[in-house]
C-alpha cells in the first residue's frame, strides 16, 4: 500500500484505511453519475448505485406521513414545559441545519440551542449567512478549538489522510454531544443521514438515529484524533508534546460514554422524519433565516451556488477527493440532482465535464498559511494520493483514466444555438 | 396620453419546465411555459420573456419549439434568452418567432458581438441582460450564466459600453434581490436608467405591488420585468393533473402546494389596476370585441 | 385559409424580422411570401412594406433590388400598400437621419428625429427610441373617423406597440389616420393616402387590436374584384421563402 502510493522521495505513511478497500475497475452508476470510487458505495446487477436505489426508497417505499407523525410524537415527548432549551441542533448556518433549527422551532415547537462548530476559517458570505440565521431568532453557541493545535491536527490530516478537514468532522459531531451533556439535554438533531444519501448503505436506511454508544462505536473504528495525534508525534517534525496539553482535545473526542447513557442522549436525523432534498432547503432557508447564495458566484470546482459556503478551505476538502477517488464536486453536486430528479445524467455528465477538478485557487494562500505548508509540499502530498487505477500521466500532465464524459470527449466552448427539439428532456450535452 | 411604462412577465424555463429560483439558483418547478405564457397574454401583459435558464451552462438552447407555439399565440412582443452566441443563433431565434432577443455571456466574451447583432437585425432587436451582484463594499459587478461567473465587469461602466455599442434596451438583473421578495435595488435602477439613453428594464427583487411602483417612480425603470411576484399567484391554479414532469423537475413545491412567504403574489390585472392608481401610465386590459 | 388569393408581397430588403408580420398575415387567413423580387409583387393583391434600420440604408437597399421601381408600379395599380413602422418613413419624400436622404416619395412630407435628450417632470430622461405601448388617437381632422380604412373597428385610444427613433412630418394633415404624443411631440402614427396606408407601429406586436388591421386587409382583398385570382393554392401554410 505505501509503496503504491509513495511518489519519489516521501516517507510518510497513509492513514487512510478507505483507499486499499477502492474496486479497481472503474464504472459509473447508469442512473446518476457518481463512480464506484466513491467509498462504501455499492453497485448492483444493472450498475446502479446504492444511492440511487435508496431514491427508490425515499420516494416511493416511504411512508412520509407516519414519520411526520414519529417526528411530531418524538417532539411531543421532548419538548420542555417551560420553555428551557429541549433540544441541540448543530448548526453552521447553512442551508441544510438553518432549515432543520428552524422547522423544530415554529413547526415543531421546539426550543432548539443551536451549536456551531467553527469552520477552519470563515468566509465572508458564510460568516453573513450564519448572522442572518441567528438573527432571525435563534440561540447559539459556538466553539473555536485551540487555533494552535488545531492547525497543526489539518497539516496532519491533509498529509496522513489527504484531507485536511478530518479535525473539523471531529468537533462537527462531538461538540453538539459536549453541550447535550452539559445542558442535560436529550435531542441531538442533525440533517442528513450521509451514509443513506450519498452511499446508500442499506443497514441504515430505517435509522432514525442512533443511540450514543452505537454512534461512539462506529466513531472510534475510525480515524480518531488521538490517531492523528500519534501520527503526528511519530511521522513527522512538526509536532511535539509541547504543542498541546489533554484539554485541548476536549471536543475533538466525545464526552464521558456512562454520563451520556446516563442522560439518555440521543442522536436523530432529520432526514428520516422529512424527505431529504437540499435544494429544498435552500428554499426553505432563503424564505426563513436570510440565506444568501454565493456572492462572488458558483462555488470552485463546482457549478453549485448554495452548498458548503462558510469555510475558506472546504474546496480542499472536495478537490482532494478528486484526486483521491477521481470525484469532485461538482461530480457530487451533480449526482445528487440527478437523483432528486432535478436534472438528467446527460445534463450531469456535462456539468461533471465542465467543471469537475477545477483547482480551488480563491483561498490558497490562505490555506497554505493556515496549514504552514509551502506550494511544493502541497503538490507533493496532493501527487501521493493519486492511485495509479484513477490516474494516468499523460505528455507530463495527469489525466483521469477513465472520465465519465471521456464518450462525450473535452469539454469545448463552443458557439452554437440549437433549436432541434429533443424528443425527450434527455439530451446529449454534447449535441 | 403618453408611453406606457410597460409590464414585462418573465420565464425562466428548464427543458420542459418553468422554473423559479432564488438568485437566480434552484429549479423549482412551477408549471408548463404556454399555459403561464397564455394566461399572462390574455391578461394584459405588455411583452414576454423567455430565458433558456440553463443555456450557458449546457451550451445549448432548446427553446426553439417553445418560442414556436408561443407565437402562434400570442400578440404581444416576445424576447429570448439564454445561450446565444452567434449571428446564426439570433436568426434562428427570430425565425422561431422572437421579435427580440437578449444576451449576457455572448456579450460579455465578445462585447463586438453587440455591434454586430445591432447591425445585423437592428438595434431594437438586442437587448442586452445585464446580472448584478453587489460586492460587499456594495461595487455592483456583472456576473453571467445566472450569476454564476464574475467577469470582473463594473454594472454602471458595462452599462454605458453596451449602449455605445449598440445595445437597444437594457435588461438589470440585481442577483442579489432576486426571487427574495426584497424589493427592487432602486440605487441601482436609478443610476443606470439616468445614465443611458436607452430603455432599462428592472428585474429582480419584487414581492409586492409596491415594488413595482417604487423601482418606476424612484428608479426610473422603462419597464418591470417580474416572474415571482407574478408566477407564484397563479401556479396552482395553472396546474393540472395531466402536467407530465416525469421527465425532470423540482416539483416539491407544486406537490405541496406551497405558498412562498416572501412574496405576495399579485394577479397582473390587478397590478396594473394598483399601479394606475399610483399615477403611472398602464396598458390596461379592455373588453375583447 | 383563403384558397383563392395570392401571396401578399411581404418586402424583403435586409432589414429587420419579418416572421411575425407573417405570423399575423397567416392569423388573418392570408398566404403571403417574403420577397426582395420585384416579380413578386406584379402578381400580388397586397404589398406589406416593413423593417426596422437607417433610411438610407433601407432606401439604399431598396434601390439595388430595383424595388422602389417596383413599388412605384404596384402604387400605381391601386392595390394595397401597408408600411410598417420604418416602411411609414420610406413613403415620405426625405428624412434627415444620418445626412438627408431621399425616400420613395409617395406622401409629401419629411423624417425628422424624436427630440432627444430631454427629462420628464419627475427627472427621469425621456429615452429615444420610444419602445413600449402608446395610445393612438383619431385626429379631429378626421370626422368620418376610421371608417372604410384598416384601422375600422380598432378601438379609439386603444394602445399600439412602437419601437421607433424618428417619426414623420405630413405636408398634408389630411393624410394623418392617427396621432401619438411621446417627448411632448405630436406625431403623426398612421397615415393614409388612396391605397397607400402606414402605420408607424407594429400591428402584429400589438395584440388584438393591432391584428384587427390585419384582418381589415384581409376582408378588403376579399372584396376586391381587382385581385387577380391565379390558381388555387392547396395548403394553408405560409410557403417558406428567404
Amino acid at each position: 500500500m505505501s509503496q503504491q502510493l509513495a511518489s519519489a522521495g516521501f516517507q510518510q505513511k497513509i492513514l487512510d484505511k478507505q483507499l486499499v478497500k477502492l474496486p479497481q475497475q472503474i464504472k459509473y452508476c447508469t442512473k446518476c453519475a457518481i463512480s464506484n470510487q466513491r467509498p462504501r458505495i455499492e453497485f448492483d446487477a444493472e450498475g446502479v448505485c446504492g444511492a440511487c436505489r435508496y431514491v427508490d426508497i425515499k420516494t416511493k417505499g416511504t411512508d412520509w406521513t407516519s414519520r411526520e407523525k414519529e417526528l411530531a410524537a418524538l417532539c411531543d415527548l421532548h419538548r420542555s414545559k417551560d420553555g428551557s432549551f429541549d433540544v441541540i441542533v448543530p448548526c453552521s448556518g447553512g442551508k441544510d441545519s438553518s432549515r432543520v433549527a428552524h422547522e423544530l422551532k415554529h413547526t415543531y415547537g421546539m426550543n432548539p440551542l443551536t451549536v456551531t462548530w467553527a469552520p477552519f476559517e470563515y468566509t465572508p458570505e458564510g460568516f453573513r449567512n450564519f448572522r442572518n440565521f441567528t438573527k432571525s431568532g435563534f440561540n447559539n453557541l459556538m466553539a473555536w478549538p485551540n487555533g494552535h493545535i488545531h492547525r497543526k491536527l489539518a497539516r496532519i490530516a491533509f498529509e496522513a489522510l489527504g484531507d485536511a478537514w478530518q479535525p473539523f468532522t471531529y468537533g462537527q459531531v462531538c461538540y453538539a454531544f459536549h453541550i447535550a451533556k452539559s445542558f442535560g439535554i436529550k435531542l441531538v438533531f442533525f440533517g442528513e443521514n450521509g451514509e443513506a444519501e450519498y452511499s446508500g448503505d442499506p443497514r441504515v436506511f430505517n435509522l432514525r438515529g442512533m443511540p450514543f454508544d452505537h454512534w461512539a462505536e462506529q466513531y472510534f473504528k475510525g480515524v480518531t484524533v488521538d490517531d492523528l495525534i500519534q501520527y503526528g508525534l511519530t511521522q513527522t517534525d512538526y509536532l511535539t508534546k509541547d504543542d498541546y496539553v489533554d484539554s485541548d482535545l476536549t471536543f475533538y473526542r466525545p464526552p464521558n460514554l456512562d454520563l451520556m447513557k446516563k442522560i439518555g442522549v440521543e442522536f436523530h436525523w432529520f432526514s428520516y422524519y422529512k424527505m431529504w432534498v437540499p435544494q429544498e432547503n435552500y428554499y426553505y432557508a432563503s424564505e426563513h433565516t436570510g440565506f444568501q447564495a454565493n456572492p462572488t458566484g458558483r462555488s470552485e470546482g463546482t457549478y453549485s451556488k448554495y452548498a458548503s459556503l462558510d469555510d475558506q478551505f472546504d474546496g480542499y476538502h472536495y478537490y482532494l477527493a478528486f484526486i483521491k477517488f477521481g470525484i469532485g464536486r461538482a461530480t457530487s453536486d451533480a449526482a445528487h440532482e440527478v437523483r432528486d430528479g432535478h436534472l438528467t445524467r446527460d445534463e450531469a455528465v456535462g456539468l461533471i465535464r465542465r467543471f469537475d477538478g477545477e483547482f480551488p485557487s480563491r483561498w490558497f494562500p490562505q490555506f497554505l498559511e493556515y496549514l504552514d505548508i509551502t506550494e511544493e509540499q502541497f503538490w507533493a502530498v496532493v501527487d501521493r494520493y493519486r492511485l495509479p487505477h484513477i490516474w494516468k500521466k499523460e505528455d507530463g500532465r495527469w489525466k483521469l483514466r477513465q472520465a465519465i464524459y471521456d464518450e462525450s470527449g473535452p469539454y469545448q466552448d463552443e458557439p452554437g444555438y440549437l433549436l432541434t427539439t429533443p424528443a425527450s428532456a434527455n439530451i446529449s450535452a454534447q449535441s | 396620453m403618453t408611453l406606457k411604462t410597460r409590464i414585462i412577465s418573465r420565464l425562466d424555463i428548464k427543458g420542459p419546465n418553468l422554473v423559479k429560483g432564488v438568485h437566480l439558483e434552484g429549479l423549482r418547478v412551477l408549471g408548463k411555459p404556454e399555459k403561464f405564457a397564455r394566461y399572462y397574454y390574455q391578461a394584459g401583459a405588455d411583452e414576454l420573456f423567455y430565458q433558456d435558464t440553463v443555456a450557458s451552462l449546457y451550451n445549448r438552447n432548446h427553446l426553439g419549439e417553445l418560442v414556436r407555439r408561443t407565437a402562434q399565440e400570442i400578440g404581444i412582443p416576445m424576447c429570448v434568452g439564454g445561450g446565444l452566441r452567434t449571428l446564426a443563433d439570433i436568426r434562428a431565434v427570430l425565425r422561431a418567432g422572437a421579435d427580440k432577443i437578449a444576451v449576457n455571456t455572448g456579450a460579455v466574451r465578445n462585447p463586438d458581438f453587440i455591434r454586430q447583432s445591432a447591425e445585423a437585425f437592428g438595434s431594437s432587436t438586442i437587448v442586452v441582460a445585464i446580472e448584478v451582484i453587489r460586492q460587499p463594499d456594495g461595487t455592483p459587478f456583472c456576473f453571467v450564466d445566472n450569476g454564476r461567473e464574475s467577469t470582473g465587469l463594473n454594472a454602471i461602466e458595462w452599462a454605458q459600453q453596451v449602449e455605445s455599442l449598440g445595445a437597444g434596451e437594457i435588461l438589470l438583473t440585481s442577483v442579489d434581490r432576486e426571487g427574495t421578495g426584497n424589493g427592487f435595488d432602486i440605487p441601482l435602477v436609478k443610476q443606470i436608467a439616468d445614465l443611458v439613453n436607452i430603455p432599462v428594464i428592472a428585474h429582480g427583487g419584487a414581492g409586492t405591488a409596491v415594488h413595482v411602483a417604487d423601482v418606476i417612480k424612484k428608479g426610473h425603470a422603462d419597464a418591470v420585468a417580474l416572474a415571482s411576484l407574478l408566477h407564484y399567484g397563479v401556479y396552482a391554479e395553472l396546474a393540472s393533473d395531466s402536467d407530465d414532469f416525469n421527465a425532470e423537475g423540482n416539483t416539491q413545491f407544486m406537490k405541496r402546494n406551497a405558498t412562498n412567504k416572501r412574496i405576495k403574489p399579485v394577479h397582473l390585472a390587478d397590478l396594473k389596476a394598483s399601479l394606475t392608481s399610483a399615477g403611472l401610465p398602464m396598458r390596461l386590459p379592455h373588453a375583447q370585441t | 385559409m383563403s384558397l383563392s388569393i395570392p401571396p401578399v408581397a411581404v418586402v424583403d430588403f435586409g432589414l429587420g424580422n419579418l416572421f411575425s408580420v407573417q405570423l399575423a398575415l397567416t392569423r388573418a387567413g392570408l398566404s403571403s411570401i417574403i420577397t426582395d423580387n420585384p416579380e413578386d409583387l406584379r402578381t400580388a393583391p397586397a404589398v406589406i412594406v416593413p423593417g426596422v434600420g437607417a433610411f438610407g440604408d433601407a432606401m439604399n437597399a431598396l434601390r439595388a433590388r430595383k424595388l422602389d421601381a417596383a413599388l412605384h408600379d404596384y402604387r400605381q395599380s391601386g392595390r394595397p400598400i401597408v408600411g410598417i413602422c420604418l416602411g411609414q418613413q420610406l413613403f415620405m419624400e426625405e428624412s434627415e437621419e444620418f445626412g438627408a436622404h431621399k425616400g420613395l416619395g409617395f406622401i409629401p412630407g419629411t423624417v425628422r428625429r424624436l427630440p432627444a435628450g430631454l427629462l420628464a417632470e419627475d427627472g427621469r430622461k425621456i429615452k429615444v427610441p420610444t419602445v413600449g405601448w402608446n395610445t393612438i388617437a383619431r385626429p379631429a381632422a378626421r370626422p368620418t373617423g376610421w371608417a372604410g380604412t384598416l384601422l375600422e373597428g380598432v378601438r379609439e385610444e386603444s394602445d399600439m406597440y412602437f419601437v421607433h427613433s424618428y417619426r414623420v412630418i405630413l405636408d398634408n394633415d389630411a393624410e394623418a389616420l392617427a396621432t401619438t404624443t411621446y417627448a411632448g411631440t405630436v406625431y403623426c402614427s398612421a397615415l393614409q393616402q388612396d391605397n397607400i396606408t402606414a402605420f408607424q407601429f407594429h400591428p402584429e406586436k400589438s395584440g388584438q387590436e393591432g391584428q384587427k388591421i390585419y384582418q381589415n386587409l384581409a376582408a378588403q382583398l376579399a372584396k376586391d374584384s381587382r385581385v387577380p385570382i391565379l390558381e388555387l393554392h392547396s395548403q394553408g401554410a405560409v410557403p417558406p421563402s428567404n
